[in-house]
């Protein structure tokens, strides 16, 4: 090799050097807040940070954003409201991110957004459906998931075309069960001669029977289920032991997305037949070719079928990672107005960024619900009779009720 | 209102067998040995892991899960006892004056490794134990039953009566009670303090264990789960009497049927208080616990 070439390949070895500790050196930072220890849903956390991963290797992957790779830093909240807290403000102040995302519990969320506020930084709200963290009318805060009083309009509706007039609901004792079932409480009061109660019950109790014994006496048309697992399984298992519900006169109604959790057939059995379920994801439904590239990701990564929370961790990094596009910058005050003008493709489908005050102010509009009903034990969600959908009315000709 | 009423009592019962088999242990270590034990729960919770895991991933019928849980539940109290508890009375002086500080922050800091661990190792799904037999609804009169929950508490109940009687009867028993009576006495009267000591601790984690594994089928284990049983037995053993295993079996069923009732006739969001309220009065009225005795020093 002669002396020419060999200066060749040293200039080149030096730039590609230098162009890789750029690359290493400068990449955006975001930052994760999830549940990784108990007493937090930990089962979430680990969904979300599957969501996430995947979206961060398919953005490196295709060259990273404004030419820099994406670095996401986890903070482990516990579930806890000051664990999110304390997470949000060392992410901020320490771990310097641009953005934070990954919240999957309303009360953690409630506690973030206001570190986030004081600093003036993106936070994007990935699964804490409380009207209360939109109505708080905050700049910085955008909402990826569902929203509790839009839960309550769906399940109001279904009720009312079942004809239920005396319902019950169960809520956990959290921002996210209580706020659910006075809004659904909200939106029966519209309707003439229905009577509703909901009963709280605390998210680490572990025996609710007493709760549901007085209801042998006197069963209700309905119980719908405002509550997380795994609590939430032992309900279900014990209204079925104790006759309540689900029966020919008393549907079981889960407002809660409960059976696309990857542990729900490990924990309720005979009990989820013939509940109806509403939920954000059913593999009928019509999505994005996008979707289908982070399903097949996650089926890859976990050997589980995805569900609603994988495509709104997804959306959520997604929507960050536009931000910064489109504002062609990091600055925080310029991510935000460039997410209040997006137009956003995700995972789930093209959403506006509503800016009217109330349970909608900074929220994905137009998020795809629907409401499908199990018939089997074991039975994987794509085989549940799916009774609405997007683009799809409810159609209870297609509902089977139980036989005793 | 009558098949309601007795219908919270059965169940109040039925959970109050299970507070008491769960409390047993603790009040072995609390109450004889003096020694508080932040990681009880978490034996409750090897146990619940033990009898589901040896079920579903090792393919043992669900009944032998029971004796795998209680034995692994043995081992864990056993290896605690002798690797963190030994220097609280096994001739290191030095530890005396500090017993009380060494032993919640050891045992609070075994409590963390065991929920960690587990998260990490076995995850942190829930996960429901396969039940002993597959009877969905036994109706008893007004009551309505599950087949798991009627055996359990058959076996709850005989393991509590068996434990009562080894402590009562048998050579260790006797050892047991000596030692907790007086560690130099015993000790100069020949028995090996040390060694009931770890009989105190296995049997302790073997009884939290058993009942993580009765429970399994009927509450979703987590690596978490072990905080419910803990916070119970703690409040029933200072009910009860620390020490006493009457005070115990007394304290559970109380507990069970109150909380049971509570919930109906005053409300479901104060269920939990209703332990801790009755523990203040008691406490106020009667301060060495329903059946405990009145503190001596010489």
């Amino acid at each position: 090799m002669n002396q020419a070439a060999i200066s060749r390949l040293l200039v080149a070895c030096g730039a590609a050097l230098a162009a890789a500790t750029v690359l290493a050196a400068e990449p955006i930072r975001i930052g994760i807040s999830i549940t990784q220890s108990p007493p937090g849903s930990v089962v979430q956390g680990t969904q979300v940070k599957d969501g996430v991963e995947i979206v961060k290797d398919m953005v490196n992957k295709a060259g990273g954003v404004l030419g820099r790779p994406i670095e996401l830093v986890y903070e482990d909240d516990q579930g806890i409201p000051e664990k999110g807290r304390a997470a949000a403000e060392k992410l901020i102040t320490v771990d310097k991110v641009v953005a934070i995302t990954g919240a999957h519990q309303s009360s953690v969320c409630l506690a973030a957004i206001e570190v986030a506020k004081r600093y003036n930084i993106p936070y994007v709200n990935t699964n804490c459906w409380a009207d209360a963290v939109r109505t708080k009318g905050y700049a910085n805060v955008f909402s990826a998931p569902i929203y509790s009083s839009r839960v309550a309009e769906s399940v109001a509706e279904t009720l009312g075309k079942l004809g239920a007039k005396n319902i019950v609901a169960f809520a956990e004792n959290t921002d996210y069960g209580i706020g659910q079932a006075k809004a659904i409480g909200a939106a029966l009061a519209k309707m003439p001669g229905v009577t509703y109660r909901y009963e709280t019950l605390d998210r680490a109790g572990k025996d609710f029977t007493p709760a549901i014994l007085p209801l042998r006496a006197n069963p209700p048309d309905a119980v719908l289920m405002a509550m997380l697992p795994p609590p939430a399984y032992t309900v279900i298992n014990e209204l079925y032991e104790q006759g309540v519900a689900p029966t020919a006169k008393t549907w079981l109604y889960d407002t809660s997305g409960l059976a696309d959790y990857p542990d729900f057939w490990q924990n309720v059995k005979q009990g989820a037949v013939d509940m109806l379920n509403f939920a954000l994801y059913h593999p009928a439904m019509k999505q994005p070719p996008l979707a289908a590239e982070v399903a097949e990701a996650y089926k890859q990564r976990t050997k589980n079928n995805p569900n609603r929370l994988i495509f709104q961790a997804a959306d959520s990094l997604l929507f960050i990672v536009d931000a910064i596009k489109e504002a062609k910058s990091t600055d925080p005050a310029a991510m935000i107005a460039a997410m209040e003008k997006m137009k956003f493709t995700g995972t789930r489908g093209t959403f506006t960024i509503s800016s009217t005050p109330g349970p909608t102010y900074h929220q994905m509009m137009d998020v795809p619900t629907v409401t499908y009903q199990i018939t089997a034990v074991n039975q994987p969600i794509g085989q549940t009779t799916l009774l609405e959908g997007p683009g799809m009315p409810l159609d209870l000709a297609k509902l089977k009720r139980p036989a005793k | 209102m009558l098949s309601l009423n007795i219908d919270l009592l059965a169940n109040g019962l039925i959970m109050g067998s299970f507070y008491a088999l769960m409390a047993i242990g603790l009040t072995l270590i609390f109450g004889l040995l003096q020694i508080v034990n932040f990681a009880h729960g978490e034996f409750y919770m090897v146990g619940a892991y033990a009898y589901t895991l040896a079920a579903l991933k090792l393919g043992l019928p669900a009944w032998a899960g029971l004796p795998v849980a209680f034995a692994v539940g043995a081992l864990v109290g056993w290896l605690t006892e002798r690797t963190l508890m030994r220097p609280l009375y096994a001739g290191y002086r030095s530890w005396g004056p500090m017993k009380d500080e060494y032993a919640i922050v050891v045992t609070f800091a075994l409590s963390l490794l065991l929920i960690n661990l587990v998260d990490k190792v076995i995850g942190p799904y829930a996960v429901l134990g396969p039940g002993l037999v597959d009877v969905a609804r036994i109706p008893l009169g007004p009551v309505m039953l599950t087949g798991q929950k009627l055996i359990a508490t058959i076996i709850a109940f005989s393991t509590i009566i068996a434990t009562a009687l080894f402590i009562r009867y048998s050579l260790w028993g006797r050892q047991i009670r000596a030692v907790a009576q007086n560690r130099l006495g015993a000790s100069l009267a020949g028995i090996d303090t040390t060694k009931a000591s770890s009989i105190i601790f296995a049997l302790s984690g073997a009884l939290a264990a058993l009942s993580g594994g009765l429970l399994a089928p009927i509450i979703n284990t987590t690596p978490d789960v072990g905080s419910f049983p803990a916070i119970k037995s703690y409040v029933i053993v200072v009910l009860g009497g620390m020490g006493s295993i009457p005070g115990s079996i007394a304290a559970s069923l109380i507990l069970g049927v109150l909380e049971s009732f509570g919930a109906v006739y005053i409300s479901y969001d104060y269920r939990d208080a209703f332990g801790l309220v009755i523990l203040i009065v008691v406490l106020l009225v009667r301060p060495q616990g329903l059946f405990g005795e009145k503190g001596r020093e010489v």
